[in-house]
């Protein structure tokens, strides 16, 4: 791993810092409520408003209330919700569950796909096949995510009537084991198709570009002058190869999915970190909007730094390029 | 090679078909005080009505006509499209085009900070913001055009350093020409499709993000945004209204972003060279 690199995510980080220590105290009005969230108010006493000022360091200078900040921030202190009236990790960590498997099989899942139809769409350029691929990804990319989840809780939710509406599981079924499992993926269903059709287009567009130039490069003609059979040409050869950008993009498609099942959460009332923050922002708490913001960032952040360190893993080619300038 | 890009443009079915959508939405925006019947802030004491011929996509739940608002919504999504896509292409034009130019450690600093805000989500930034101060259509422009601009700056820089070891900026340089007379004469007009691309780019992210937003309750109630009516409508989907409410508004949305999702496909494939010719060969 090079340095300068990791300076570059440091930079990301401290940006993420900052932007959330300086918000609330420099808006106008009492920086303790931007803080604390308005619930505080209900519980508001001159007692815990003269201990939560020296806990906050409010009436000392910036970059003193910046150093309290970070030292809270290293005990994993991010605060308390007086809406859900506890520590704001955990409110968090009872949330994030449903969203990493929404998140994660979305990706997994959209990346899968847009791979394989990138693949037969690049490798029959022009055919019908491609021309019906690429016409109904473009539509589909016209539709922004939180329309497509709507479109999909009315058809099938409400009008067929045929999978469940809301949540992530039956309450109060009583399931266990395998039943409780089923339930699960039953609720799973219409928002991971949801946030995976908003996902494919960008992906699939990626491949099917890459997969288009990648068949010109004389590799290609060898590996079929070869007598390989035409699966082996397309799949092992050319879209192995036409494969790289859509790995090296994880990163960022990272973003988008967080950022999309941020919508498709609130339309299907799944309990994830997205409904969660809608409620905080309805209900001005906050402490978790917070919260919130530095885990999906960080989040973020991370799954960029483990792609670039992947990358050269991938791609033997930069690793080598890299030894030859070291030397 | 010299490529005229209106042509390529209007050659391509993508191109065509997009840019007719658009000219529709575009139509509609400018003559909805003709178009729409009512006015459509004006609440009434008909309350979830049906279509009728009064109301042709009947009333809303406080009693505006929802096809006058659905008209006069195209106005707000087109000027937040062409707002954040000035705005944008602007930002990233000034940071990319002078890191490239004046080179050295600028460059360094500014692409260190490019590549640190690339991977900040910049939707949960504005989401944030927006907790604290309910932002009107400007100030949302504002907001999604400096958090955005990092992914254009970018593809400005590196066309630019392109640009500056073209034969002719060498040429014109030994003829004596100063600067700022490269800039103008020979740097800017070459940068034109780029920025053409950056500018459709932004302004479909632009609308996107205006609409989640306002979808999210995270808009000026007195604007009538797509995204707010879809904010609004969501909450009765076990009624009948969503037929007549939530899917004309959210296709009136996805008809504005797919104009410009074409327009924005059909330019790039002119611009790239290797994907230009198969298309060309496909695409007529």
């Amino acid at each position: 791993m090079k340095i300068p690199e990791i300076g570059t995510y440091a930079i990301s980080f401290l940006i993420i810092l900052a932007l959330i220590f300086l918000l609330p105290r420099l808006m106008p009005g009492d920086p303790l409520t931007a803080i604390c969230g308005e619930e505080v108010l209900v519980v508001m006493t001159p007692e815990l408003k003269a201990e939560l000022m020296h806990r906050f360091a409010l009436d000392a200078p910036l970059w003193k209330q910046f150093f309290v900040y970070l030292t809270a921030m290293m005990h994993g202190d991010f605060g308390y919700s007086y809406y859900y009236n506890a520590p704001v990790l955990e409110v968090i960590f009872e949330a994030l569950p449903w969203t990493l498997l929404l998140v994660g099989s979305s990706l997994v899942l959209s990346t899968v796909l847009s791979i394989i139809i990138g693949i037969e769409s690049g490798w029959r350029r022009g055919k019908i096949t491609d021309k019906f691929l690429l016409t109904t990804t473009m539509i589909l990319n016209g539709f922004p995510n939180f329309f497509i989840g709507i479109i999909l809780l009315l058809l099938f939710a409400v009008y067929l009537g045929c999978l469940p509406l809301q949540g992530a599981k039956t309450p109060y079924s009583g399931l266990s084991g395998i039943n409780s499992m089923l339930d699960i993926a039953q609720h799973l269903v219409l928002p991971l198709i949801a946030l995976t059709l908003a996902q494919i287009p960008g992906s699939y567009l990626l491949m099917r570009n890459t997969m288009i130039t990648t068949l010109k490069e004389p590799f290609v003609r060898t590996a079929k002058a070869k007598g390989l059979s035409e699966v082996a040409v397309r799949y092992k050869h050319a879209g192995r190869n036409a494969m790289l950008p859509i790995v090296t993009t994880t990163g960022v498609r990272v973003g988008t999915v967080v950022t999309g099942a941020l919508f498709i959460e609130i339309i299907f009332s799944y309990p994830g970190v997205g409904l969660l923050s809608y409620n905080a922002l309805l209900m001005r708490d906050y402490p978790i909007l917070q919260g919130v913001f530095f885990i999906v960032a960080v989040f973020v952040i991370l799954a960029n730094f483990v792609v670039d360190l992947l990358y050269t893993k991938i791609d033997p080619r930069i690793g080598v390029n890299n030894a030859e300038y070291a030397h | 090679m010299h490529i005229n890009y209106w042509n390529e443009l209007t050659r391509n079915n993508f191109g065509k078909l997009g840019l007719a959508m658009l000219c529709f939405v575009l139509f509609i925006a400018l003559f909805a005080p003709f178009l729409a019947r009512y006015d459509p802030g004006e609440p009434s004491h008909a309350i979830f009505m049906q279509p009728s011929f009064e109301h042709w996509l009947g009333t809303n739940d406080i009693g505006q006509d929802i096809w006058s608002r659905l008209i006069c919504g195209a106005k707000n999504t087109l000027l937040v499209a062409l707002g954040v896509g000035v705005f944008t292409t602007l930002l990233s034009t000034v940071i990319g085009a002078s890191a490239a130019l004046v080179g050295g450690l600028c460059d360094r600093i500014l692409m260190r900070l490019i590549d640190a805000l690339i991977v900040i989500p910049a939707f949960i930034v504005i989401i944030l913001v927006a907790a604290y101060v309910l932002p009107n259509v400007w100030t949302l422009i504002f907001l999604i055009s400096i958090l955005t601009w990092q992914g254009g700056a970018r593809l400005v820089r590196a066309q630019t350093l392109s640009l500056k070891e073209r034969m002719s900026v060498y040429a014109a340089r030994t003829f004596g020409a100063n600067k700022l007379y490269i800039i103008v004469r020979h740097i800017i007009p070459n940068l034109s499709p780029i920025l053409f691309a950056v500018f459709i780019h932004s302004a479909t992210r632009g609308v996107f993000m205006e609409a989640g937003l306002a979808f999210l309750g995270i808009a000026d109630i007195s604007t009538v945004s797509w995204g707010l009516m879809m904010h609004h409508a969501l909450r009765f989907y076990y009624l009948d209204v969503w037929k007549w409410w939530l899917i004309p508004t959210g296709l009136a949305l996805s008809v504005t972003i797919m104009a410009l999702v074409f327009i924005g496909h059909a330019f790039e494939t002119a611009m790239d060279p290797r994907l230009r010719v198969v298309e060309q060969e496909d695409w007529q």
